[in-house]
C-alpha cells in the first residue's frame, strides 16, 4: 500500500541513498580519521610512557643516590653507621629500610646496623649480626658485594616487615675491596603507589617489567609475579621505547579486548616501563564523534525523506487525480472534474491533454456509436435482403410430381449476404419446364437488384416464350431498357419437354452446360449470344438435346470453375468434368452436392471470392401414358375442317368421360378462337396451319393452339359494350373473345417467328370413366 | 346437317321457330337465311318466338344471328321471344348479356301468360280508348 505511491517510493529512495552516502563517507572518513588518531595516540601514549619512565627514574635514582652517598660516607667511620642510616632514612621518605652490612672480618667485624621503618612512621632498628642466621651467607649479601656502583635486587618478601620489597645495594669499598654493603629497601606499594599516581588517561593502566620477564608491579596486582606475554617479552627485550599491539590483552580488567602497549626502558635498572591503552580508548571520542555525526546525517536524511514526501506528494496530488480518472474512463464514464492546472509543467500539460482526449474520446465514442448503430440497421437489412434473395428462387429440390420423368436439384451459395447468381424453374405449361442458371455481373447488392429483376422478369415473360432464345430475347429488350449502369447477366435458359426430354437451350453468354452419365462427363457446346442488358439487338441461337434416361445436365456459374485455392490456381473445367465422371448412376442432389463439395475442399482456406450456384437435371424418363397427348393435330386453317377438328375433339373428350358441360366449353373456346384465325388471321394465301395438342391431365383438359399466322393476342382485345341486350348495338365484336375468356379456367399467349402460341386449361373436377 | 329450323305461325301476330342442333359459325349463314323467310310471315307488332328447346349449342356467330332477328323485329314494332334456352345457351347468353331476361322463358307456360297478359294490356288500353 504504502509503496504504491510514487510520492512515497521516492522518499524511500532519497532516504535509502542518502543513507548509503552517509554510510559510506562515514566509513570512509572514519578509516582515515582512525588511522590519524591512532597516530596521535600513539605518539601521545609514547610520551606519556617516557615521562612516567622518567619520573619513576627520578625517584630510583633518589633511593640509589642516598646508598650511594650512604656507601661512600659509612665506609671510613663505620661505627657511625647506625646515625647516618638513621638519619639518612628520616630524610628520604621513599626508603623502607637501609642497612649497612659488613663483611665479618678476624677481628670484631663492625656493627652491621639495619634501620627500618615501622608500619605507624617510627624507625626502627637493630644489629644484623644478631639474627639467627648469619647475613654474610645470604644471595643479597653476596650479590650486593658485586655491586660497587650499586645495583638493584630481586624483590623479596620481608618476614619481619609483611611486604614485598626490593632493595638496592651498593658495596662499601676500602682499599678497593668490598668490606661491606649499603642496601635500600624500597617496598612494592612504593612503587606501585608511583604508578598509580602516574596521570593515565581513563581506562589505560601501566606495569613494570623486571629483567626476568615478571611484572614488578602492575595496576593489577593480581598479576605482580606473573610473566608477560611472549610477545610482550619480545616487544620488551628492545633497548629503546617500542610499542606493541595485543589482540588479547592480559589483563583480565581489560575484558579481552584489543590494548596497545607502549614500553619505556628505566635507567639505572634493567626494568621496563609499559603503558597500556586499550584500544576502545584511543578510537573512543572519534568513535562518538562519528556516531553523533552518523545520528545528525540520519535525522537530515529522515527530513529530507519527509520533505520529498512533502513536495512530491503536492507536485503530483493531480497525477493521482488524472490516475483515477482515466481509471472512469477506461470503465467508460467520462464527464468529471479534473484538477486545475497550475503549473505549465508535466503534470499541467498532461492534465490539459487528458482533457483534450477525453473530449475527442467523447466525440469518437459517439461516432463508433453511430457507426455501430447504422452497421448493425446494415446487417439487419441485409439480412433482410438475403431472405427476401432468398424467397425469390425456388425449392433447392424438384421432382416432377406427375410423371417422374425428371428430377432437379440446385444450390445456390452467394460469397457475401446477397449475391448476383440465380437460378429458376417452373412449369410452363402442364407439358414444358423451364429452367435457367444465369450469373449478374459484379457481386453485392447492385448485383442482387438486378438478379431479382431478371428473375422477375423471367418468371413474368416466360409464359410467353415459346422458346428459350425467345424468352433470352424479350428478357434482353427488357433488361436494356434503363440500363444506366450497364449492368449484365449470363443466363442460360433451357425448355425441356417433359413428355418426350426434348431440351431446346440457348445462351446469353453463360457457361456452357455439362452433360454427365455413365460414359463420363462432357462440355455442351453451343453458341451463345451476347449477354443479357447490353445489345438491344442481340440475338440468340438455340440447341436442341434429347435427353437419354439417367443422363443428367448440369448447370453452373464461373463460381464452381474460377474458385481459386490459396496458391491463386483456379478449380477449371477439367477438375469440373472429371469431379462430374463416375460409373455409377447419380442423383441430382449429390451430383450438385459433390460438386460443391470438392470445390470447397479445393478451396479451402482461400475463401469464397464469388457466388456459385449449381443445378442439377436428371433425366429419368419414367413415360407415363396418362400424359400421352389426347389429340395432336395440325389442320390448314380452312372453316371446315375447324369445324371436324371440333367433332373429333369433342369425341375424343367423351370418349375420356370428360363433362358435357365441359365438353361444351372446349368447343366454345376452340371454336371462336379457330374461327378467328381462320377469318382474321390469314397472312399468306395459302399454307396457314393451326397445331392443335389436347391432353387430358389430372383434373383440367389442356389445349395447345398454334397458329403461324397474324399476330393476335386475345387476352389484349378490349373487352366488348355489354349493355345487357345485343339488339341495341349496330355490331358487337369481341363477344367470341370475351367468350374465350369467361370459359377457359386459364389462358395464356405467346408470339413469336413462328406465329402464336395460346395455351388453355379447362378444369374437370369430375372426371368420370363412364362414357355416357 | 347440324342444324335444323322448323316454323310454326299459330296467328298472324305470333309465329313461332323450332331450333334444332347447334348454332355456330358454320350454321349460321342457312339460320340467317331460314328466318330472312320466315320474318315476312309475322305482322308488323306482332311476335316471333324462338323455340330454343332443342338448341343444343350456341357461339358469338348464333348470338349475333339471335340480334339480328330481334333488331329486324323491333325496327317493325314486335317482340322476340325466347323460349327454354338450354343450359350451355344459357351460359352463353348469361356471359354476354345477350337479351334482356324478361324476354326469355323457361317454358311455354309462362310464355303464354305473358302474351295473353300483354294481350290484356293492349285491349284494355283499347277499351278505355273506346
Amino acid at each position: 500500500m504504502l509503496l504504491r505511491s510514487i510520492a512515497s517510493r521516492l522518499s524511500l529512495w532519497v532516504l535509502a541513498g542518502s543513507v548509503s552516502v552517509l554510510a559510506v563517507a562515514g566509513g570512509v572518513l572514519f578509516y582515515r580519521v582512525s588511522q590519524q588518531i591512532l597516530e596521535q595516540a600513539h605518539g601521545e601514549a609514547t610520551a606519556l610512557a617516557s615521562e612516567a619512565g622518567n619520573r619513576i627514574e627520578q625517584r630510583l635514582a633518589r633511593v640509589a643516590d642516598t646508598a650511594q652517598t650512604l656507601a661512600a660516607v659509612i665506609g671510613p667511620r663505620p661505627d657511625d653507621a647506625e646515625v647516618m642510616l638513621r638519619d639518612a632514612l628520616a630524610r628520604n621518605a621513599d626508603l623502607s629500610g637501609l642497612a649497612a652490612a659488613f663483611v665479618p672480618m678476624a677481628e670484631n667485624p663492625p656493627i652491621s646496623p639495619f634501620v627500618s621503618r615501622q608500619a605507624d612512621g617510627s624507625l626502627d632498628s637493630r644489629d644484623l649480626r644478631k639474627d639467627d642466621s648469619p647475613y654474610w651467607d645470604k644471595n643479597w649479601f653476596l650479590a650486593g658485594l658485586s655491586c660497587s656502583q650499586g645495583c638493584w635486587q630481586r624483590h623479596f618478601y620481608s618476614q619481619s616487615r609483611k611486604r614485598e620489597l626490593i632493595n638496592y645495594s651498593v658495596a662499601i669499598s676500602r682499599g678497593g675491596h668490598p668490606v661491606g654493603l649499603i642496601n635500600a629497601d624500597v617496598s612494592l606499594d612504593w612503587l606501585s603507589r608511583i604508578l598509580q599516581d602516574l596521570s593515565k588517561p581513563p581506562g589505560a593502566y601501566a606495569f613494570v617489567l623486571d629483567d626476568s620477564g615478571s611484572y614488578l608491579v602492575h595496576d593489577n596486582p593480581a598479576l605482580v609475579g606473573q610473566r608477560g606475554h611472549a610477545d610482550l617479552l619480545r616487544a620488551a627485550a628492545q633497548r629503546e621505547a617500542s610499542r606493541l599491539r595485543l589482540a588479547v590483552a592480559q589483563n583480565p580488567q581489560a575484558k579481552g579486548k584489543p590494548v596497545w602497549i607502549y614500553f619505556t626502558p628505566i635507567e639505572g635498572t634493567r626494568w621496563r616501563f609499559g603503558l597500556v591503552m586499550p584500544e576502545a580508548t584511543i578510537y573512543a571520542g572519534a568513535r562518538q564523534a562519528f556516531v553523533r555525526v552518523l545520528a545528525l546525517g540520519l535525522l537530515a536524511s529522515l527530513a529530507l525523506a519527509v520533505i520529498t514526501l512533502a513536495v512530491t506528494r503536492r507536485i503530483l496530488a493531480p497525477l493521482g487525480t488524472l490516475a483515477s480518472r482515466a481509471e472512469e474512463v477506461a470503465r467508460g464514464a467520462l464527464s468529471f472534474e479534473l484538477p486545475p492546472a497550475r503549473f505549465p509543467d508535466e503534470v499541467g500539460r498532461l492534465t490539459h491533454a487528458f482533457d483534450r482526449m477525453r473530449t475527442e474520446l467523447a466525440l469518437h465514442i459517439a461516432e463508433l456509436t453511430r457507426n455501430a448503430r447504422e452497421q448493425q440497421r446494415l446487417a439487419s437489412e441485409l439480412d433482410i435482403a438475403h431472405q427476401i434473395q432468398t424467397a425469390l428462387l425456388p425449392g433447392e429440390h424438384y421432382l416432377d410430381a406427375h410423371c417422374e420423368n425428371f428430377e432437379l436439384h440446385a444450390l445456390l451459395r452467394p460469397a457475401r449476404a446477397v449475391g448476383g447468381d440465380l437460378y429458376s424453374y417452373f412449369m410452363l405449361n402442364e407439358r414444358r419446364f423451364c429452367v435457367m442458371v444465369g450469373d449478374v455481373s459484379d457481386k453485392g447488392i447492385p448485383a442482387a437488384l438486378f438478379m431479382a429483376r431478371t428473375i422477375t422478369l423471367a418468371k413474368a415473360l416466360a409464359p410467353r416464350a415459346r422458346t428459350p432464345q425467345h424468352l433470352l430475347s424479350m428478357l434482353n429488350t427488357e433488361l436494356c431498357r434503363n440500363n444506366e449502369s450497364c449492368m449484365f447477366v449470363s443466363l442460360l435458359c433451357g425448355m425441356l419437354d417433359t413428355f418426350t426430354g426434348e431440351l431446346v437451350m440457348a445462351s446469353a453468354g453463360h457457361e456452357p452446360p455439362v452433360l454427365s452419365d455413365g460414359q463420363g462427363a462432357r462440355l455442351i457446346e453451343l453458341d451463345t449470344g451476347a449477354a443479357l442488358g447490353l445489345d438491344e439487338e442481340a440475338s440468340y441461337p438455340s440447341r436442341t438435346l434429347r435427353l437419354q434416361p439417367d443422363q443428367t445436365l448440369l448447370l453452373y456459374t464461373d463460381g464452381i470453375t474460377e474458385a481459386t485455392d490459396t496458391r491463386q490456381a483456379m478449380f477449371g473445367t477439367e477438375r469440373m468434368l472429371a469431379c462430374l465422371e463416375g460409373s455409377s448412376p447419380r442423383t441430382a442432389a449429390d451430383l450438385a452436392s459433390g460438386l460443391l463439395a470438392a470445390v470447397d475442399r479445393f478451396a479451402e482456406g482461400a475463401g469464397q471470392a464469388d457466388d456459385i450456384t449449381v443445378l442439377a437435371l436428371s433425366w429419368h424418363h419414367a413415360l407415363d401414358d396418362r400424359n400421352v397427348p389426347m389429340l395432336d393435330l395440325t389442320i390448314s386453317a380452312s372453316m371446315d375442317t375447324v369445324f371436324e377438328t371440333l367433332d373429333r375433339c369433342d369425341a375424343s373428350l367423351h370418349a375420356q368421360g370428360v363433362a358435357p358441360d365441359v365438353r361444351d366449353d372446349i368447343r366454345l373456346v376452340l371454336e371462336e378462337l379457330m374461327v378467328n384465325m381462320v377469318e382474321h388471321g390469314r397472312t399468306r394465301d395459302t399454307g396457314d396451319t393451326i397445331d392443335l395438342h389436347m391432353r387430358l391431365g389430372d383434373d383440367a383438359v389442356l389445349v395447345e393452339l398454334h397458329h403461324n399466322g397474324q399476330p393476335f393476342d386475345p387476352l389484349q382485345a378490349p373487352p366488348p359494350t355489354l349493355t345487357g341486350d345485343l339488339a341495341d348495338q349496330e355490331e358487337v365484336g369481341g363477344l367470341g373473345i370475351h367468350l374465350v375468356r369467361a370459359m377457359a379456367s386459364e389462358l395464356s399467349y405467346s408470339h413469336d417467328e413462328q406465329g402464336n402460341h395460346l395455351q388453355l386449361r379447362f378444369l374437370h373436377p369430375a372426371r368420370t370413366e363412364s362414357t355416357s | 346437317m347440324t342444324l335444323t329450323l322448323s316454323t310454326q305461325s299459330e296467328s298472324p301476330e305470333r309465329t313461332t321457330v323450332h331450333v334444332h342442333g347447334r348454332l355456330d359459325a358454320q350454321t349460321f349463314g342457312e339460320f340467317d337465311l331460314a328466318i330472312l323467310d320466315v320474318l315476312p310471315r309475322v305482322v308488323d307488332g306482332g311476335t316471333m318466338v324462338l323455340d330454343l328447346s332443342a338448341l343444343e349449342y350456341i357461339s358469338s356467330a348464333g348470338l349475333r344471328s339471335i340480334a339480328k332477328i330481334r333488331k329486324s323485329m323491333r325496327a317493325r314494332g314486335g317482340h322476340t321471344l325466347l323460349l327454354n334456352p338450354q343450359p350451355q345457351v344459357r351460359k352463353v347468353f348469361d356471359i354476354v348479356k345477350a337479351v334482356p331476361v324478361n324476354e326469355v322463358f323457361a317454358s311455354s307456360r309462362e310464355l303464354d301468360e305473358y302474351l295473353d297478359h300483354m294481350q290484356r294490356q293492349i285491349t284494355g288500353d283499347n277499351a278505355e280508348v273506346d
